[in-house]
């Protein structure tokens, strides 16, 4: 069996042992460190032998179920929120003109350019406890409920990634072929029942991915839960915690948390594949159909609609910026003074998770992109079958959050032959390989569209095959690589899920500092790192769209 | 300057068999064509040739050198691709300049050489264009150029004319001739057209399963096919079985219909057909005595400007096509009772 696995010419490609390599990469970083925390789950510490007393113990305790189902809930409330929010805003853009439309432009620049960090503190300070806009609403006679528990929690999280679903749907939207429409008008559809007999159909694929895509993100998020979760629970802030609480101690409740949560997202996942596999229809080539231009009171309320779509994305940016720029007392914020003194003890008295932070997202995005170039190169062009598990291998991470990857690497990397724990390379790692699916996408989409015969031109011209991949390819792929390369800094620079486990004492990064000072109440030094973060991450956006005219968003 | 012999190759994928058994020779400066429909294997064989794909058996001989296991960037030939495969970064000169970069040649030399071609292609003024902004004829003569610019030992060309409209097509057929005869080079040419193949080759190679059917001149192709296959692929001739044959010193007598007819080739092996051009079928309202006509009735008349086609249907049910120049086309209607001549020209060929 073996020798048919790997056929002759397996080994002679030249492309083997870069395939191999990528492959070990991936073993060592994301296979090995979750099969062993499968393996701690099913395994009695004290005697070592197989048992699912963990889990026996999850399903046993009201605490870890009530966890499971916030999470559940959670993910469903946001991804039905998203989605209210999303699709019909999608659906306008794409169809209507009205005045001012090309604002909505910046909301998809709102969820690279606004960690989640970020947005959670920003509406903390707006909405929470002594939050300024609850006390102006207690002005005019409105008692907000608390801000700590599900509405802050489903709140933010709707407003944070609603972004996704109107990315996606948009794209959906454009890709529509105008003329089924039109088909159905001819055949006397009225526009209600067009609506809802022809493109809602071909549509529905698209919204249930992007309903997934909302769920997985939900159910991976680590700051907003934790910043406003108040005593609500679930699995991402309980991993967590009993991670503090178990470190040096029992690891088998935190990996049985973390296998839970594996599953749910890895199962919600595979449905998701399914579906883009059978459902998404085969659309012709086609036009999508016309936008119309609104008149009247209807642009106006389009226009108005858009301008509130987009403010109430920017709010964060626009408190965080206030806040770092804002006299404070301890926790007391006083609105209205005006200060250096938070920037600067940023800048020159702690600088030091600035600096982590740049050097950790440098190395990642480094490593990343050209690991991404080679491996999508691989997937794309050579049929290998070591190239083949590379391909099932490199999604892996999409199913797995931040914390339970952080809690996977540190149990494998403590002990034995190579010790990363407790090392900056252990987060570099980690970032690595959180966001190099994401590279590996957008650089496969570059290569679809690129025929192999380019690649044989050159073979044929006199150039060795390795070396055509660089004189050819390369070339041709720069904008996808480049483009992949400044999403994965900037991306890394805003990570926290994996972070808040695996980093020590000296390497804190700025959202850890963010985290830790909002956790002391120290809203106006979180806001002067908020307000760096968002400095570092807008100026090479801006730069790579500006002067590269890259396409950043359209892989996401 | 290249004499290739091509040795008993074999290439299979699985169970099916791309290329049996083929055995080849081409020689110095010959317009070599390989022709026959999509999955007869012409295509692998040239890839064969430029070495992207490996076969599983027999010999590739290029001037005397073993090539067959040579990696295709050190076999020195040139292939034009069928969708040109030009560097999309790169501009016209680029692209014709990459080879010559790859051979280390001085600057002076790359432009003078590059200049050279691209003005013999007519394109010196398009140097600085990127393929996106060249049309598909320009498109296609930049990937003629880069091909010939390096001086390859075989040009080797992938159904180049397929992508272009029929006008530009005709155009580029003396376009690669004359480039070819000027540059004294042995050419390799895939196509399924067989109008291509006719009006450029010296020599033709009709594949079929991976096999040759018939290795000819395109005159021998045409006017001596020597099977069924290769009748109805050149020239869409109409294949009709015949009662009996009688040998007669070089010719043979067919009855067909009733009628006897004769005919310039000698009686093959085998099972035989009757193969018999559109164009050597005349149509008569009488039948002169003799018994050298065969009666048929007219199903429909189709007119195409400079000819008239007609489907016919024989008594005994077989069916045929017939092509009558529109100065000579006496109009029949269809249910018509004609008469078909057969001139000399038609053939015996194996079924």
């Amino acid at each position: 069996m073996a020798s048919r696995l790997f056929a002759g010419r397996e080994f002679s490609s030249p492309w083997f042992v870069p395939a191999l390599l990528c492959l070990l990469v991936l073993v060592a970083f994301v296979v090995w460190p979750l099969a062993a925390l499968f393996h701690q789950s099913i395994v009695d510490p004290a005697t070592g032998s197989l048992s699912l007393h963990g889990f026996n113990e999850f399903f046993s305790s009201p605490r870890y179920v009530q966890a499971f189902y916030n999470t559940v809930k959670l993910g469903v409330i946001a991804t039905l929120g998203t989605l209210m929010l999303g699709a019909p805003l999608a659906y306008v853009v794409a169809r209507y003109e009205f005045p001012g439309k090309s604002i909505v432009a910046l909301l998809p620049l709102a969820t690279i350019v606004l960690p989640d960090i970020v947005v959670s503190q920003a509406w903390l300070m707006l909405l929470g406890n002594n939050g300024i806009a609850r006390r102006g609403f207690e002005l005019i006679g409105i008692d907000l409920p608390s801000f700590y528990g599900w509405f802050g929690m489903t709140y933010t999280l709707i407003l944070n990634d609603y972004t996704y679903v109107y990315i996606g749907m948009l794209a959906a939207l454009k890709a529509l072929d105008g003329t089924i429409e039109e088909a159905a008008v001819n055949l006397g559809a009225s526009s209600i029942r067009r609506f809802f007999t022809v493109t809602l159909p071909v549509l529905a694929p698209a919204i249930l991915i992007n309903a997934m895509i909302v769920f997985t993100l939900a159910v991976d998020n680590f700051s907003i839960p934790m910043i406003l979760g108040g005593n609500v629970d679930v699995l991402s802030s309980l991993t967590y915690q009993t991670f503090l609480s178990e470190m040096g101690g029992n690891p088998t409740m935190q990996s049985v948390l973390a296998v839970v949560s594996v599953l749910l997202v890895g199962g919600v996942l595979f449905v998701q594949k399914r579906i883009v596999e059978r459902k998404t229809y085969q659309m012709q080539q086609g036009r999508a159909p016309l936008a119309v231009r609104a008149k009247g009171l209807s642009a106006l309320l389009l226009t108005g609609g858009a301008v509130l779509f987009v403010a109430f994305s920017m709010i964060p940016a626009v408190t965080v910026i206030i806040g770092a720029f804002t006299k404070a007392r301890g926790p007391v914020m006083q609105y209205g003074t005006f200060t250096l003194d938070n920037m600067d003890r940023a800048l020159r008295n702690a600088p030091e998770p600035i600096l982590n932070s740049l050097m950790l997202a440098s190395v990642a995005a480094i490593a990343g992109t050209c690991f991404a170039t080679v491996a999508s190169y691989l997937i794309v062009k050579k049929r290998l079958t070591v190239v083949t598990m590379l391909d099932y291998v490199v999604m892996l991470p999409l199913a797995i959050s931040g914390t339970v990857l952080g809690i996977a690497l540190i149990h494998s990397y403590n002990s034995g032959m190579i010790v990363l724990t407790g090392t900056w390379v252990i987060m570099a790692a980690a970032y690595f390989v959180r966001k190099v699916p994401f590279s590996i996408r957008s650089a496969s989409a570059s290569l679809y569209s690129i025929p192999d015969s380019i690649e044989e031109a050159s073979i044929n011209l006199g150039v060795s095959p390795v070396k055509s991949f660089f004189k050819v390819v390369l070339p041709v792929m720069k904008p996808a690589i480049l483009g992949a390369a400044i999403l994965m800094w900037v991306t890394s620079l805003a990570e926290i899920s994996a972070t808040i486990v695996l980093y020590y004492g000296g390497m804190e990064t700025m959202p850890i500092q963010m985290f830790r000072q909002i956790d002391a109440g120290y809203l106006a030094r979180a806001s002067a790192y908020g307000v760096i973060l968002m400095f570092v991450i807008i100026v090479p956006v801006y730069l790579a769209v500006r002067f590269l005219k890259l396409d950043l968003f359209s892989s996401r | 300057m290249a004499e290739i012999l091509i040795q008993d190759l074999v290439k299979q994928y699985g169970e099916t068999i791309i290329i049996d058994h083929l055995s080849l020779t081409i020689q110095h400066g010959e317009f070599f064509t390989l022709l026959g429909p999509s999955g007869c294997g012409k295509t692998t064989l040239l890839r064969m040739i430029a070495g992207f794909i490996i076969p599983d058996k027999g010999q590739l001989i290029l001037d005397g050198e073993d090539i067959t296991r040579l990696p295709a960037h050190k076999r020195e030939t040139g292939m034009v691709f069928q969708d040109y495969a030009l560097f999309p970064d790169k501009t016209v000169f680029d692209n014709v300049a990459y080879g010559l970069r790859v051979r280390k040649q001085s600057a002076s030399v790359i432009n003078q050489k590059v200049g050279r071609i691209l003005d013999r292609v007519e394109l010196g003024h398009l140097a600085k264009r990127y393929p996106a902004e060249l049309s598909g004829g320009q498109r296609q003569r930049v990937a003629l150029a880069r091909a010939l610019v390096i001086e390859p030992r075989v040009l080797l060309m992938d159904e180049p004319l397929s992508n272009l409209d029929a006008k530009l097509r005709i155009q580029m057929r003396n376009v690669i001739r004359e480039l070819q005869q000027e540059a004294k080079i042995t050419a390799i040419f895939v196509t399924h057209d067989q109008e291509e193949a006719l009006s450029m080759s010296d020599r033709i190679a009709l594949l079929r399963s991976g096999r040759i059917d018939q290795l000819d001149t395109p005159e021998g192709l045409y006017a001596r096919p020597k099977t069924a296959y290769a009748a109805d692929f050149i020239g869409a001739a109409n294949l009709l079985d015949v009662r009996s044959i009688e040998a007669r010193e070089g010719q043979s007598v067919v009855n067909l219909g009733g009628a006897h007819i004769v005919v310039d080739s000698a009686t093959p092996a085998g099972q035989t057909k009757f193969a018999a051009r559109p164009e050597h079928v005349s149509l008569y309202d009488e039948a002169p005595s003799g018994g050298t006509r065969v009666p048929a009735t007219v199903l429909h008349r189709r007119y195409l400007g400079y000819k008239a086609t007609y489907a016919l249907k024989l008594d005994d049910g077989q069916t045929l096509n017939a092509d009558v120049p529109s100065a000579l086309d006496p109009q029949f209607s269809p249910e018509s009772r004609v008469y078909l001549g057969f001139s000399a020209e038609c053939r015996l060929v194996q079924a």
